[in-house]
């Protein structure tokens, strides 16, 4: 796909007019839609695509991936919520996923940083380390 | 047996559990080396990226929502959407005494099936070039072994002297006769539980070869190795099948192994071979990451490429470690065309060029020194005072020859005083042939030198002075053994020693017959 610098802005721009408080809500990015609808960009997929890519990692900054072998109770997720959400300054929803390859322990994604506690992980340390 | 016990114990009793933190990006296209990759957001630059499975890569490109990644090493098993993460790393390689006599390739693995290499210090591969407080002037020769080199143009400890030339001129030749000189010298003073005398510094060698031939490396590696230098040698490489990254880089991992002598108060020597080759594997780099390309398509910032890579070879203060790295980068020309980009701007960055000519070459003018064009901009004060005082009026003798003897083609009849300076002019460039691998000591060099230049070739025939050099050479190490010593110990040609060394010549001449 290639990069419009012009798009890539406008794509910008949309992600931030799809926040309420910082947080992307459903209903915003309803409101941005319909807007985009009536607009009728001349590239109107081209846009689409792009603030998809955006929205995808806006998302992601706001959503804690906490993968673990066996099922977490509420309050630790509660618990992983509030420690990211301070530690980034904005609030950070958490979400389970099952990954049996872990063995035991937790690895959170948020955005791009992965946080690693997990057995499999420190195995895997531990090998290149000795290596 | 133990020790691996051992040491996986102390891995796990200092392995620090809890959560490790790392910024992770998806390879989003990958293509000849080069990976894009989306995420990354912590990445710095210059930093190392971990693809998994042991490969590495450095992020070169930072951009808004991309990062571009050159790969070191195979890159054949990774593929779009594979993750990849930071280390907050900078590319280290290894250094120390335990790389000498090792072949090591860009990253400074071993490649010559001799184990693993015997090193605890690693130094990151980019380091910022010594300033200006550290820095002291060069005084110290580095001796090339190369009669005409060490004459008319002499290298320092701590100069950048570049040499250049086109395909097939003997510019590794020069390279390797001066790394078998520096063990030769270092063989020489080396006591027999192999350590040196106080107030002499030995020079250790680190032979980069860019892009060449695996078949060439091999037979200098032999070369090395038939001549006892590859003990003192450091050897890293990266041929024309390594990828571009390794290309690139093998160079800089080359300097940060001299920068670790030059920091520990030795000297070290270091031959790029070649520049050109780096350059093309900088320039696929850059195309490939779609930087802008200037002239020739290398990117805007080659100049830079080649100017912080020879800004690190320097000689140090006592303050700063005392030691110094001298380099000798390689660039090949194309038909002799000095003015090309690369070839002039490394031209502009050293102190000095040893220009070799194809005409030279093939008219068996071995080594190919064009004496014109060759020069050395701050050797001469590292110069010894044997070689001073003999090879002071060389230079332009030989360039009054080269002119006379173009004018002389056309005309028969010459004054006299032109005539001996012909003949002279000629008995010179034939003192000069040397054969390759056979680097010559600078006191036997400063009496063959005194030799021809106070008339005891005079009565020799011109096609006879190679001959006759070689048997003054077997005669000046042999029978006047005694006069070369003295002269190696005072490096200068005293009154006394010059009686002396007129007696062996008068011996000789009087003994030989071609």
């Amino acid at each position: 796909m290639k990069r419009d610098q012009k798009i890539t802005r406008l794509a910008k721009k949309l992600v931030e007019l799809s926040k309420d408080n910082g947080v992307v809500t459903e209903a915003k990015v309803g409101e941005v839609l319909a807007g985009l609808k009536q607009v009728q960009h001349r590239h109107h997929l081209t846009v689409l695509k792009t603030f998809l890519n955006y929205l995808r990692r806006e998302i992601a900054l706001q959503t804690a991936v906490v993968s673990t072998p066996a099922a977490l109770s509420d309050e630790a997720l509660k618990a992983i919520e509030a420690t990211y959400s301070k530690m980034y300054g904005r609030p950070v929803t958490a979400v389970t996923k099952q990954d049996t390859s872990l063995i035991a322990g937790v690895r959170v994604r948020v955005g791009d940083d992965v946080y690693d506690a997990s057995v499999a992980g420190r195995l895997q340390r531990l090998a290149e380390n000795v290596k | 047996m133990s020790s691996i016990v051992e040491q996986i114990e102390n891995e796990i009793a200092s392995f620090q559990a809890g959560a490790v933190k790392s910024n992770t990006g998806k390879i989003v296209s990958i293509a000849d080396g080069v990976a894009k990759l989306e995420g990354l957001s912590g990445a710095m630059y210059n930093e190392m990226i971990d693809f998994g499975q042991g490969v590495y890569g450095i992020a070169l490109n930072l951009e808004e929502d991309e990062v571009g990644c050159v790969i070191l090493g195979d890159y054949s098993k990774l593929k779009e959407g594979d993750e990849a993460s930071t280390t907050g790393k900078l590319l280290s390689v290894p250094v120390g005494m335990g790389l000498l006599g090792r072949v090591v390739d860009a990253i400074g693995n071993p490649i010559d099936g001799k184990g693993p290499i015997n090193s605890t210090e690693t130094y990151p591969v980019d380091q910022i070039a010594p300033g200006i407080i550290p820095r002291k002037s060069v005084d110290q020769p580095m001796q090339t072994g190369i009669m005409s080199i060490d004459s008319m143009i002499p290298i320092g400890r701590g100069q950048r002297e570049l040499i250049i030339g086109d395909r097939s001129t003997g510019k590794t030749t020069i390279a390797i006769d001066t790394i078998i000189n520096q063990a030769k010298i270092n063989n020489q003073h080396r006591n027999e539980d192999g350590t040196f005398p106080e107030g002499f510094r030995p020079v250790y060698s680190i032979y980069v070869a860019v892009g060449q031939k695996n078949s060439n490396i091999a037979r200098t590696i032999a070369v090395l190795e038939k001549a006892g230098a590859m003990e003192y040698t450091i050897i890293v490489s990266a041929s024309a099948g390594d990828n571009p990254a390794n290309q690139y880089i093998a160079p800089f991992a080359g300097a940060s192994m001299g920068e670790f002598f030059m920091n520990n108060g030795m000297d070290a020597l270091i031959v790029y071979d070649d520049l050109s080759k780096q350059a093309v594997a900088y320039r696929q780099i850059s195309l490939i990451l779609k930087r802008p390309s200037g002239r020739e398509a290398y990117p805007g910032d080659v100049f830079y490429l080649h100017s912080r890579l020879l800004e690190r070879s320097a000689r140090v203060n006592e303050d700063n470690g005392n030691g110094s790295l001298t380099a000798l980068p390689i660039i090949e020309t194309q038909a002799g065309d000095v003015a090309a980009y690369i070839p002039t701007n490394v031209i502009s960055i050293t102190d000095g060029q040893v220009f070799l000519e194809t005409d030279l070459f093939n008219q068996g003018i071995r080594p190919a020194v064009s004496v014109g064009l060759s020069v050395s901009r701050v050797g001469s004060a590292a110069q010894i005072k044997a070689i001073k005082k003999v090879a002071g009026k060389v230079k332009l003798q030989l360039a009054q020859f080269r002119e006379l003897a173009a004018f002389a083609q056309f005309g028969s009849d010459l004054d006299a005083k032109t005539k001996a300076q012909l003949e002279r002019g000629a008995r010179v460039v034939e003192l000069f042939k040397q054969k390759a691998f056979n680097p010559i000591p600078v006191e036997v060099q400063s009496s063959l030198i005194y030799a021809v230049q106070n008339g005891y070739f005079d009565a020799i025939d011109v096609a006879k002075i190679v001959a006759a050099t070689s048997s003054l050479r077997d005669f000046l190490e042999t029978r006047g053994a005694k006069v070369m010593d003295t002269i190696r110990a005072e490096k200068a040609i005293s009154d006394a020693t010059e009686a002396a060394l007129k007696t062996s010549l008068a011996e000789w001449v009087a003994g030989f017959s071609a």
